[in-house]
């Protein structure tokens, strides 16, 4: 069995005590931000990469993994417990965990919530397992023209990300390509916009952008919201659900594992979405659909089951293509590179250790995290009662801190000023940050693949077409440009099928 | 590693008040001597322009770690990248001339770079007073197993355009590249990669035909026979690759190779640089760091600051008069 040896591998480098020990700190850090509602994974993850600096990538990666799949357990811990939704994609869990919560059933849910979450995240990884090696075996085959191809797709798919509104997604995706383009052109030395300042020559930094928009705008964000005081949550007993509650689950629980693994591997799809349209499946699947919102138990199930597959499955455009799929997994691409590892095709052959380092850290981390979750649940609630006068400085404080010491200078820290600012702006005026950021990261990408294949094409742009990936991916380039148009249409007819459904809490703002 | 701003600030400022005292004091014969018999005063930071984890980051880690040793101070390597690394030299060349701040120099940024860049990117060597030489890092050129190129002379032969990766502008791999093909009247498309590795990897999925890219990072592939080693850019055989003829031996007049040095800021005390020449000198000698040049395929090169002055204004004349006399242009625009 040649093909499991890598992953055995994984197995010894995971159970090293450091990496470990990463691992419980991801998974608690994030369960810790996914209660706190307004700081999110990937606010979290921006704000500490520095920290990763000095430990090893498959240390690092492993801790930045668990904030982010540690999140979505954290997430449900609120929604269901004080209405609260600690994460965006734990929002339609309030619907049916409240009311399990306000009929004394409160533990009932939080551990199907955990069992499903845990099933889910292990079938997704059993999946990434046999997924990657496939992606990759066709690495070599990866040049220039591929990746123009792949970098097209993913800002094409950015403006599909967006919740919001499609032209400011455009709008914010068109900036991060402007950003992009910021220091030395790599193919004549030529100096673009750097205005003459040596510290612009290489162009803006990926880390000081993310800290920025995601980190130090989101802590300004914050500030101008006034959380409501965290009320005494109710009690919570007998986290280990009947058997006959399981046997309800665990068809949503079966069906939410394979939604959520598939919408998580789409770009632009992710944990938001896998919950949502695991809700509405198990409500229309449901025998008696009005039990929905009065505390049926699939309604929990289902739904925290699909997030946490589409969070693992998420890194599987990243870790097998380098495309990242949604901000969350720009960062991680962002963490990578700094780490001297580009995420791509060849990650798997190049970097087997990291590759399955962090694939399988995942198995255990959400062991540690089904462990936690349940008989910790009201440490973890407790964070709530602590202050943004107190935590928004706090945080602000170690953004700074942490990007002057990634290249020990002080431009890269009125980047983050700059760029929290930016930040800020763009959330109050409703624009997602997550297109320009991941337009940032995707941009120079494009401009220096597809410049190359020109090279190499000899200028004749038809040469994208005679490569049979790039062809293919080009294809599917034209697929996702008019997806938007079909998915409005189905949209339209379902909206007039589940009209019923209660309307989304409007308080509840979208994180990232 | 952590670094300190405060503590380095303090250091900064401590160490200017003392020179500036020293200065008020005039030139009492053994003035200095008195200072810099007491250096080194606190760490001595080693900048590096590269980002860490490269091939110069890690010279600068093995060369510090037998040099702290002697100097009985730590030598924490402080990495600022940026703009090939003139950020980091033209920092370090205006710190005070105490011999608290050193640099990692690499060859290319005094030779090749000033080729590519506006005047006020480029780095004067004269700016900075080199301590000692330290190693040569070998370009060879490469080409795929598809392509069929064995030898220099298939390229030739081949009557062909070829693509070829490099490992960007204003490198050693385009310079030697570029020159070496016009010099061979090889017509060949130049494709630049960010650095060594992706150059590499566009060689094995055969997108490009030939790429020059350092020995070390090309070695392990070399060793596994999915890339053909053609040349050389050494001015002598390289005993990493014994059978590799040189481009001398081919024919061809372009001896590209990546040297690297370490520099204090311009008038730093002769005690202090001795000082630092015997710290580096013991480090050489370690077994440790002669097998750490041996696993990166770098070959000891370890001659006085002022060879490495000669050395280097000689090649960057060279490139120079080689650049104008095949009308290259290494910022594209061809």
């Amino acid at each position: 069995m040649d093909f499991l040896n890598p992953v055995i591998n994984g197995f010894a480098v995971v159970l090293e005590p450091t990496n470990l020990l990463y691992c419980l700190l991801g998974v608690v850090i994030g369960m810790m931000v996914g209660v706190l509602p307004g700081l999110g994974p990937a606010a979290t993850i921006a704000i500490l990469l520095p920290l990763t600096y000095n430990v090893e990538p498959v240390t690092a990666i492993i801790m930045l993994a668990g904030i982010f799949y540690g999140a979505q357990y954290g997430g449900t811990i609120t929604s269901v417990l004080l209405r609260l939704p600690g994460e965006a994609s734990s929002v339609v869990t309030v619907f049916d965990g409240y009311q399990m919560a306000k009929q004394g059933r409160a533990g009932t849910a939080l551990g199907l919530a955990s069992i499903g979450s845990f099933i889910g995240g292990t079938a997704a990884i059993i999946g990434l397992t046999f997924l990657a090696p496939l992606v990759a075996s066709f690495a070599l085959d990866f040049g220039p023209p591929e990746y123009t191809a792949l970098a097209m797709l993913g800002i094409l798919l950015v403006a599909t990300i967006s919740s919001g509104s499609k032209a400011k997604a455009l709008i914010a995706a068109a900036l991060g390509l402007l950003l992009a383009t910021v220091g030395r052109d790599i193919f004549t030395g030529e100096s673009r916009f750097t205005f003459g300042s040596l510290p612009l020559a290489d162009g803006i930094d990926f880390v000081p952008i993310a800290m920025g928009i995601f980190g130090l705008g989101e802590i300004l964000y914050n500030l101008e919201e006034r959380h409501r005081a965290a009320k005494a949550p109710s009690k919570v007993a007998n986290v280990w659900p009947s058997r006959k509650d399981l046997k309800q689950a665990s068809g949503a629980i079966g069906r939410g594992s394979v939604l959520g693994f598939f919408l998580g591997i789409l770009p632009g799809g992710g944990a938001t979405i896998a919950s949502m349209a695991s809700y509405a499946m198990e409500k229309k699947r449901a025998k008696q659909p009005e039990r929905f919102g009065k505390g049926a138990p699939e309604g929990v199930a289902g739904p925290e089951t699909a997030n946490n597959a589409a969070a693992t499955s998420s890194f599987i455009p990243l870790l097998t293509l380098g495309i990242p799929a949604n901000a969350t997994m720009a960062l991680m691409f962002g963490a990578l590179l700094i780490q001297g590892v580009t995420p791509g095709p060849q990650l798997v052959e190049q970097d087997p250790e990291l590759f399955w380092g962090v694939v399988n850290s995942m198995y255990i981390g959400n062991i540690l995290l089904l462990i936690m979750s349940l008989p910790l649940v009201g440490i973890f609630v407790k964070i709530l009662r602590v202050r943004a006068a107190i935590l928004a400085p706090v945080t602000a404080l170690i953004t700074l801190l942490g990007a002057y010491t990634i290249n020990n200078s002080m431009f890269d820290v009125t980047l983050v000023v700059v760029f929290g600012i930016i930040g800020y702006l763009m959330k109050k005026f409703g624009f997602e940050p997550g297109p320009l950021v991941l337009a940032f990261v995707l941009g120079e990408l494009l401009e220096s693949s597809m410049r190359r294949s020109l090279l190499v094409f000899g200028g004749d742009p038809l040469g994208f077409f005679g490569r049979p990936i790039s062809a293919t991916l080009l294809v599917v380039f034209v697929l996702v440009a008019v997806l938007p148009a079909v998915r409005t249409a189905i949209a339209k007819r379902k909206r007039n099928s589940t009209a019923t459904t209660p309307a989304v809490t409007p308080d509840i703002k979208e994180k990232v | 590693m952590m670094h300190f701003p405060t503590r380095r600030t303090i250091l900064g400022a401590a160490s200017a008040v003392t020179l500036l005292a020293l200065t008020a004091c005039g030139n009492v014969a053994g003035g200095g001597t008195a200072d810099s018999a007491k250096y080194p005063s606190g760490p001595v930071n080693l900048s590096v322009g590269q980002a860490a984890g490269g091939s110069t980051d890690l010279i600068a880690r093995a060369l510090a770690e037998g040099a702290s040793k002697t100097l009985g101070q730590p030598m924490p390597v402080v990495n600022k990248p940026g703009a090939n690394g003139a950020l980091a030299t033209k920092e370090v060349a205006g710190k005070p001339a105490d011999g608290q701040e050193l640099v990692l120099l690499n060859a290319s940024l005094i030779t090749i770079t000033p080729l590519a860049v506006s005047a006020d990117e480029a780095v004067n060597i004269d700016d900075l007073d080199i301590i000692a030489g330290l190693s040569q890092d070998d370009y060879v050129l490469v080409a795929s197993a598809e392509s069929g190129f064995k030898t220099f002379k298939d390229v030739t032969a081949a009557g062909r355009n070829v693509t070829f990766g490099t490992t960007g502008v204003g490198t050693g791999s385009q310079l030697a590249q570029t020159v070496l093909f016009k010099q061979a009247d090889v017509k060949g498309t130049d494709i630049p990669f960010d650095s060594g590795k992706p150059a590499l990897t566009a060689v094995l999925g055969n997108q490009v035909e030939l790429a020059t890219i350092q020995l070390g990072e090309a070695m392990p592939q070399i060793q596994a026979g999915k890339v053909a080693p053609l040349l050389v850019f050494s001015e002598e055989r390289t005993s990493f690759l014994p059978d590799t003829p040189t481009a001398k031996e081919a024919g061809y007049d372009v001896p590209v190779a990546q040297y690297r040095a370490v520099a204090a800021p311009k008038g730093t005390p002769q005690e202090v640089k001795d000082k630092l020449l015997a710290a580096f000198q013991e480090s050489f000698k370690s077994d440790a760091y002669k097998e750490f040049n041996k696993k990166n395929s770098l070959t000891p090169k370890e001659i006085s600051g002022e060879e490495v002055v000669t050395e280097w204004k000689g090649y960057a004349a060279k490139y120079k008069e080689l650049v104008e006399k095949y009308d290259i242009s290494l910022s594209g625009n061809k």
